[in-house]
């Protein structure tokens, strides 16, 4: 006999998200993964000032926000035909590593600790009820000291990124050309100073509990796979001297690495609240208008597909792509990835600070075009970002944002294809229904951002939108 | 002997809050005050604000959280999910809290644009989560933009027909405006609250402690605006009005407070300000950035 299991709020995410999991036999076999926030910001921008997008999609999110004044100066670069000079993209890509690191910090510890350590349950924020903690009391009170610890360590990579980003979250440095202010030598050394403390860290602490975490929880190495397709579009690549330190523009499927594609890239809306004029539709085409009366949708989440089918984003995605880490594709492996990734990034930003030049303005006086189109893609801390943009009399005439989390946490696509997280969650055996902990950890693993992922527009209301079966 | 004298201004940004939080400190280590129950809901938004909390140096969240208030529900940061989750915010409407909201209401079909749990086999709506909370709550505070005034979240189109929380409360909403909301503004805010009630507030309700004065009149630039001397790009030294400043009608102290650790703020990284800490952002506060320094600024 199947029974029907919701959880929601999947708390320790950004954003608002239900798991939908039809279960039978204590095994999920079917389940929906879905968006419950909604903003318009692609409808939002439409009439604005296209260099004010750098800030407004800052706010598309609050743990990311770097990543999309990332993006949007890219899209922005490529319609106003500007070439930043390599001193203004390493000066911007240090500000984009600190976010890296801020979240990924944050992510592990504040995020993914919780599921496999407890935490002081004098606090009531650490109060649970399931009881699946295997870690010996010693191994897990030490963990629980360094949840504490990494709060002064996250908060001073936003320190770090303020430096030369002028606050965070919502930096004012990245911009078109690269950043704002300049790079001075007091800063440069207290960048330098600030990145030691946090490698050290990273090394000493971070790697040491996820790798203690998943000696305890080896059994998530075998859950949560999905369907192991990886793309990334690259990041901290393509350096006149430096080449690239990370990863370049790859995608994996079937044990082949192959170069990516943009063209390939689609948006499917079948089972997503939006009004189904066309099967599927390119960036630059459309951005869809909402239809909460849709029966079959239950997202706001819409479905990007590569070549037509689900890809997964993210470090696992960037680790394996860039041949760092191969030990396979799982709930856990994805924990491993971030946290290796944050070692690999703070590495990076060493190598970008040493090639620093102090006092190098990097800012122009910049002129609109009366009309334009560019596109800004590259891999953020959760995954492949994308911004579309098109200028017409020098205002911003259309904006498509496709996120990572839209990636990972779509819905079904149009040939009924699940998602990447649902897939990741198929077949899963839960061992106490009342406390479903196995759900929550693999859909955290993908570290989801449904504040991203629900930026989109919607128009139409309906007001049987959401069927409760029961 | 060091016989510098601090900066008054320096003294004060210093002053304003941690004093207050010492004070916390001592009096619930004397047993003459006692923690309070604290709900942090996240609507509309982009969870920015909790965030921007978890930089809060002075004090710090783990001082937060187990010196001054029982934090009771937070999406982003608690550990128990799903009904367990929800079942902690429906149970604290027996006892005293103090509500903080971030993100706005969105009203749009009936409040779906935005559902925060899942209660008894129902969707639980922002809208209809922020009325029951807000209404019972000791004191309520609105922390950035959004939650504000409606922030980005309203802004035009205002596809999800986003509000502020005071337009859905009948009741004294404290606003902390911001995008975030620094955390010296709130952890500030609450420890008054904690040891004096509600801290004094100006007629839009937002607290003298950090809202008493505009950007421009504490600007470090001010000298150049006086003298008339505009930066035409980004990165100069000069003063940016004609690029877009909105220092002069955003009132906040981020002149002398500074971001993230007090290490540095927009105007120091050599952009405008966007005016993020005044009613009426992002609409009336754009453009942004903008080179035709011929323009007319309105008011």
């Amino acid at each position: 006999m199947t029974k029907r299991l919701v959880i929601n709020p999947v708390t320790r995410i950004s954003g608002f998200m239900e798991i939908d999991a039809t279960i039978d036999n204590n095994t999920v076999v079917d389940v929906k993964t879905e968006g419950l926030l909604f903003r318009g910001f692609e409808k939002m921008l439409v009439g604005r000032n296209p260099l004010d997008a750098v800030y407004f999609t800052q706010r598309i999110c609050g743990i990311c926000s770097t990543a999309h004044s990332m993006a949007s100066t890219l899209a922005l670069e490529a319609a106003m035909g500007i070439v930043p000079t390599e001193q203004g993209r390493y000066l911007r890509d240090i500000l984009h590593g600190c976010e890296f690191l801020q979240n990924h910090i944050r992510h592990f510890y504040q995020y993914t600790i919780p599921d496999f350590v407890r935490l002081p349950d004098k606090y009531p924020l650490y109060e649970t009820d399931h009881n699946d903690f295997r870690l010996p009391k010693g191994k897990n009170d030490e963990i629980a000291e360094h949840y504490f610890e990494s709060l002064d360590i996250s908060r001073s990579a936003h320190e770090m990124l303020a430096v030369l980003g002028g606050k965070a979250p919502h930096n004012h440095g990245i911009f078109v050309g690269g950043i704002t202010t300049q790079a001075t030598t007091d800063k440069i050394i207290k960048i330098k100073s600030i990145l030691h403390t946090i490698q050290q860290f990273i090394i000493g602490r971070m790697v040491t509990d996820a790798y203690a975490i998943a000696q305890y929880y080896s059994d998530y190495y075998k859950i949560g796979g999905g369907y192991g397709n990886l793309l990334s579009f690259g990041c901290f690549n393509g350096y006149k001297e430096l080449g690239t330190l990370y990863v370049n523009p790859l995608v994996y499927s079937q044990g082949k690495v192959d170069v990516f594609n943009p063209g390939e890239i689609t948006e499917e809306i079948d089972y997503s609240w939006y009004q189904d004029k066309m099967d599927e539709y390119k960036p630059m085409d459309t951005v869809p208008e909402a239809d909460m009366c849709k029966r079959q949708a239950y997202s706001w989440v819409k479905a990007p597909r590569y070549n037509g089918i689900p890809y997964e984003v993210g470090p696992l995605a960037r680790q394996w792509l860039s041949g760092e880490y191969r030990n396979g594709i799982s709930t856990m492996d994805r924990t491993i990835a971030r946290v290796l990734e944050a070692k690999k990034i703070s590495e990076i930003l060493n190598t970008l600070i040493e090639n620093l030049i102090p006092g190098v303005s990097v800012q122009k006086e910049y002129t609109i075009p009366n009309s334009s189109s560019g596109a800004g893609l590259i891999d953020t801390t959760r995954g492949a970002l994308g911004h579309w943009l098109k200028i017409e009399k020098e205002k911003l005439s259309f904006y498509q944002i496709i996120t990572p989390s839209a990636w990972n946490l779509s819905t079904r696509g149009n040939n009924t294809m699940r998602g990447t997280a649902e897939q990741a969650l198929m077949g899963t055996t839960i061992q106490n229904l009342q406390t479903p902990v196995e759900l929550g950890r693999i859909i955290r693993s993908f570290d989801p951002c449904v504040s991203c992922a629900t930026h989109v527009y919607s128009q139409g209301e309906c007001i049987k939108a959401i069927q409760v079966i029961p | 002997m060091n016989t510098v004298k601090t900066c008054p201004e320096y003294a004060a940004r210093l002053q304003t809050a941690s004093d207050l939080f010492n004070k916390v400190k001592d009096e619930i280590k004397n047993g003459t005050l006692f923690k309070k129950n604290l709900v942090w809901l996240e609507l509309t938004g982009c969870s920015g604000n909790i965030i921007s909390l978890l930089d809060g140096a002075n004090p710090d969240f783990k001082y937060l959280i187990s010196q001054m208030t029982d934090f009771i529900y937070n999406n982003s940061l608690m550990a128990a999910e799903g009904e367990t989750a929800m079942g902690k915010l429906m149970g604290i409407t027996d006892k005293e809290y103090i509500l903080a909201v971030e993100g706005a209401v969105a009203t749009k079909n009936n409040g779906l644009y935005n559902v925060i749990g899942h209660w008894k086999g129902e969707p639980v709506t922002a809208f209809k989560a922020v009325k029951m909370l807000g209404e019972k709550a000791s004191y309520v505070i609105a922390l950035g933009a959004c939650a504000t005034h409606g922030g980005v979240s309203a802004a035009k189109p205002n596809p999800a027909g986003c509000v502020s929380v005071q337009s859905v409360l009948n009741r004294k909403v404290i606003k902390l405006p911001g995008c975030p909301c620094h955390p010296d503004w709130f952890l500030g805010t609450l420890a008054h609250i904690l040891l004096y009630g509600e801290p004094d507030l100006d007629k839009r309700d937002r607290p003298l402690l950090f809202y008493n004065s505009l950007i421009h009149d504490r600007c470090p630039r001010r000298s150049f605006f006086d003298k008339g001397i505009f930066a035409k790009k980004l990165g100069e030294s000069t003063c940016m009005f004609k690029l877009g400043c909105r220092g002069p009608v955003t009132r906040i102290d981020c002149p002398i407070r500074k971001w993230n650790q007090y290490v540095n703020w927009p105007i120091e990284d050599d952009t405008p300000c966007i005016g993020c800490a005044q009613f009426g952002f992002p609409d009336q506060m754009e453009p942004f950035i903008t080179y035709n320094t011929t323009r007319e600024v309105e008011e």
